[in-house]
């Protein structure tokens, strides 16, 4: 076949699959007819999957906070693409030809980076490994990378296949708490993450209110383990501190487990090794449980 | 009897003289009017010879003492002070006002203890406020507030009272009931000086006069002596004519001097 | 003016002390989690740990203690305040203390501070108090107006850095936390928190307690009460310190609560004939009780994320002050 004609028929096939696979949540615009060079994500959720699917050179930008969120994901990696601050001269500095924003980015981005001439496509917030599956393969039709994205994706379900070849001899309860603060119950990826891990989200259990439980209820739903959060991208902030009752800290010592915040809080394949680190920390616990 | 006496008394704001280079001897028995013009410095002698301002040069002697040297508690014990239009900033019961009086000598804590209450009695009686004793302070009239004040003055039985124009803003009953009582005390024993406007006032209830003309002393010394119509020019820049002796002498006021 | 009984000391005290009795029982039996009385006593009775014992003498009893400490303190300092000022609408807000102690603490947990030992926060919040004092008197010691306006300057300026440290905030995290902390809270306090600010509420309380006299006098204005033997510059700076000392600590232990040292003096004035000397212990039982009942309105009331502490006393407080202005509106011209 000669190269002219080589390269439309893949262009086609191309544009066929990528129209025919792509969940667009954004603003229904047709899908895209060439991979886009300049790929610029303004959400730290965005820049994570965008770090992972597309390659390095046809990323324009990722926002000032994916150096550190990459870094607790993938210990050793470093990054060396501009960074966004989530600002409209951002945009205009980067000249993507393709934004990645989350369903809450702001509407004045929006506006200004369709002036540019610039998709956006707007990747919703994941509360189960079902929507990380949706979200990933989104990423990876927008972006042109719908092999790696379709990789990934298979690892994940395989992590999470083992977990659920081997149920621990005992659901343990556990709840995601660090203060009274809101508490990830039923239906959010904490939980989905907890329920993976084989292990029982008190919070989502029903008579539990999600948000505001306090000391006194923990006390009361007595769970075996408790997780935190920790400090989000390594900088100090009051859930570490307010988590310190002296109560809690004489029952749960040793039961405290914790998680890297930044996987429950994007939906990322690496969700699927929360659950597992969760897993193996759970099988680490003292018998015991805690009195009284 | 007390003994208050002023040596170069000098008291300066902003590089002024207020008070410039006063001296004069004051004792227990005398009623001193202290006159002078508006701005001629004599809230800021009463002030200064109260004890409440320090002074630049020289110095206020309270028998023999410093004032500056006497304890703020005991100095309180002895003498009393009454500004200009004193107010009650909260609506207190006129006999809570006057108990206030007793203020120095009250322990830090505690109500008024059983033994005073007497005494609080016989003040709000000797200045007629049995009817009003129960009253907030706030809703009295000028002249039961001119005399819950000086009730209040009283009561802690001071040596000297020093008051600055008692008489502001009363009727004619009411001041000539104020400057009664400051000669009755007077009459006690105790040194009254206050700073009078109403020079005919001065003129019959006063022993002596004292008169500032630029935060000088322009004269000091029993009032029959010298309240003259000279003292009178040289002091306010009004003509004036003086009739009548002791307690009912008239000054009146002609015309402003050349 | 139709003025309210004027009450002996002893009765209006009692009064105040068996509301606030009440209420510090209700604080312990009343919670999030619905324990009855009688297994209440029964668990704090049991020698064995068990569940009911623990939510009452680790979480409920510290946490009343703590009300009451944290109430009495802003009772007590308004009423001071309102004394030394002659002015009924002055707060412990008015000096600039507590920005200052909420910035204090701001700081020790923006930096982490708060991770290098325990005690940094409450520390660091009585130090910005004291600081924001400090800078108060020096800048208006000369009279009563300039101190007022001096402790509104040294307010503005404690905002505008809490802002910056909003504004700045490491992470996203830490800026909600921050602005949440400041709505102020008493849920989830332990003993530690008691025993951090026990000392410096006492030492505050004690120095303010001591102020009736001067007070009363300065019913009389500035000069007579200087006059009668009060040593001006003194009194300032003792109320200063007092206030600074417990409104701090509360502040750091509790964050930002409002309205208390307000509405406390303000309805103990009229039982005491408005003797600024005799409002000061009502103040603070008073001030003590209210705190212990929005507390418990915190905890009884459902709502799906917590209701904060001071987000309660300021909606019950600022209807207070619309009443103030229909009160002023019928009795003056």
């Amino acid at each position: 076949m000669k190269p002219a004609l080589r390269s439309a028929v893949l262009g086609l096939a191309a544009a066929a699959i990528v129209g025919a696979g792509s969940p667009v949540a954004g603003a229904g615009r047709p899908a895209p007819t060439r991979m886009p060079m300049r790929i610029m994500s303004l959400n730290l959720c965005t820049d994570l999957l965008l770090l992972q699917i597309a390659p390095k050179s046809r990323i324009a930008s990722v926002t000032f906070m994916a150096r550190d969120g990459a870094r607790a994901l993938f210990p050793g990696l470093e990054i060396a693409i501009t960074v966004n601050h989530d600002l409209a001269e951002d945009i205009v500095k980067a000249r993507p030809d393709l934004i990645l924003d989350s369903t809450l980015g702001a509407p004045m981005t929006r506006a200004m980076a369709r002036r540019a001439g610039a998709r956006v496509v707007e990747v919703k917030n994941a509360n189960s490994f079902d929507d990380i599956r949706q979200i990933v393969r989104q990423v990876g039709d927008e972006v042109g990378e719908p092999a790696r994205a379709a990789a990934l994706i298979q690892r994940m379900d395989a992590t999470l296949a083992t977990l659920a070849a081997h149920p621990p001899p005992r659901r343990l309860r556990v709840v995601a708490w660090s203060g009274g603060t809101a508490v990830p119950g039923k239906g959010s990826l904490t939980d989905a993450i907890i329920t993976a891990a084989g292990a029982v989200n008190v919070a989502a259990q029903p008579g539990i209110a999600e948000s505001s439980f306090g000391v006194e209820e923990l006390l009361v739903a007595r769970p075996d383990a408790l997780l935190f959060g920790g400090a989000t991208l390594g900088q100090p902030s009051l859930l570490d501190d307010e988590g310190q009752h002296r109560v809690v800290r004489r029952l749960y010592a040793g039961r405290r487990i914790a998680y890297n915040d930044i996987a429950h809080t994007c939906g990322l394949p690496q969700s699927a090794d929360s659950a597992r680190d969760l897993r193996r920390a759970l099988d680490a616990l003292p018998k015991r449980s805690p009195a009284p | 009897m007390s003994r208050l006496v002023a040596a170069h008394l000098t008291v300066r704001r902003s590089g002024r003289a207020i008070v410039d280079d006063v001296s004069f001897a004051l004792e227990g028995g005398g009623f001193v009017a202290l006159v002078g013009a508006n701005g001629a410095g004599k809230s800021t002698l009463l002030a200064a010879l109260a004890g409440l301002i320090a002074a630049d040069e020289g110095q206020v002697t309270l028998d023999g003492a410093s004032l500056a040297a006497i304890d703020r508690r005991a100095l309180a014990r002895r003498r009393a002070y009454l500004p200009q239009n004193p107010r009650a900033e909260w609506p207190i019961a006129v006999e809570r006002l006057v108990a206030l009086g007793l203020t120095p000598h009250l322990p830090a804590f505690g109500g008024l203890p059983g033994g005073l209450e007497p005494r609080l009695t016989e003040a709000i009686e000797a200045c007629d406020l049995v009817a009003q004793r129960l009253q907030p302070a706030t809703t009295l009239s000028g002249g039961e507030l001119a005399r819950a004040m000086l009730a209040r003055a009283l009561i802690g039985d001071p040596q000297v009272l020093i008051a600055d124009e008692p008489t502001a803003g009363l009727d004619p009953r009411h001041s000539l009931d104020t400057v009664g009582r400051l000669q009755a005390l007077a009459a006690q024993g105790k040194l009254v000086v206050a700073a009078m406007h109403d020079l005919t006032l001065a003129a019959r209830y006063s022993t002596h006069l004292m008169a500032m003309l630029d935060g000088r002393l322009a004269a000091f010394g029993p009032t029959a002596e010298i309240l003259t119509p000279g003292l009178l020019r040289r002091v306010f820049g009004v003509e004036a004519r003086i009739t009548g002796d002791a307690g009912e002498a008239l000054v009146d006021y002609l015309r402003p001097s050349g | 003016m139709k003025s309210a009984p004027n009450l002996p000391g002893y009765v209006l005290t009692s009064a105040a002390l068996v509301a606030l009795l009440l209420a510090a029982a209700g604080s312990l039996f009343l919670g999030r989690v619905n324990l009855s009385a009688a297994d209440l006593l029964h668990g704090v009775l049991s020698p064995n740990a068990n569940l009911a014992g623990l939510v009452v003498t680790e979480l409920r009893l510290p946490r009343a203690v703590l009300a009451i400490l944290v109430g009495a303190s802003l009772g007590l300092s308004g009423a001071v305040l309102q004394g030394l000022l002659r002015n009924p609408l002055a707060e412990p807000g008015l000096l600039g203390v507590s920005n200052g102690a909420a910035l204090g603490a701001v700081i020790s947990i923006y930096f982490g501070l708060a991770h290098a030992f325990g005690l940094a926060t409450p520390l660091l919040g009585m130090v910005g108090a004291m600081a924001a004092g400090a800078l108060t008197f020096a800048f208006g010691r000369s009279s009563t107006l300039t101190l007022i306006l001096s402790g509104a300057a040294v307010s503005s300026l404690m905002s505008a850095f809490l802002a910056l440290a909003l504004n700045f905030a490491p992470s996203p995290y830490a800026a909600y936390e921050m602005s949440v902390w400041m709505l102020g809270s008493l849920s989830e306090r332990s003993w530690d928190h008691v025993f951090l600010a026990a000392p410096f509420i006492g030492l505050g309380l004690a120095i303010l307690a001591t102020m009736g006299r001067a007070i009363d006098a300065l019913a009389l204005g500035d000069v007579q009460a200087q006059s009668l033997g009060i040593h001006l510059d003194r009194t300032r700076v003792l109320a200063l310190l007092g206030v600074g000392l417990c409104v701090g600590a509360a502040t750091s232990v509790t964050g930002s609560v409002s309205f208390i040292g307000l509405v406390a003096p303000h309805l103990v004035r009229p039982f005491v004939g408005h003797q600024p000397s005799r409002t000061l212990l009502p103040s603070a039982l008073l001030g003590a009780t209210l705190l212990l009942l929005a507390d418990i309105g915190t905890r009884v009331i459902h709502t799906n994320t917590e209701l904060r502490l001071g987000v309660l006393t300021a909606l019950l407080g600022a209807p207070f002050f619309f009443w103030l202005v229909v009160r002023l509106r019928k009795v003056a011209p």
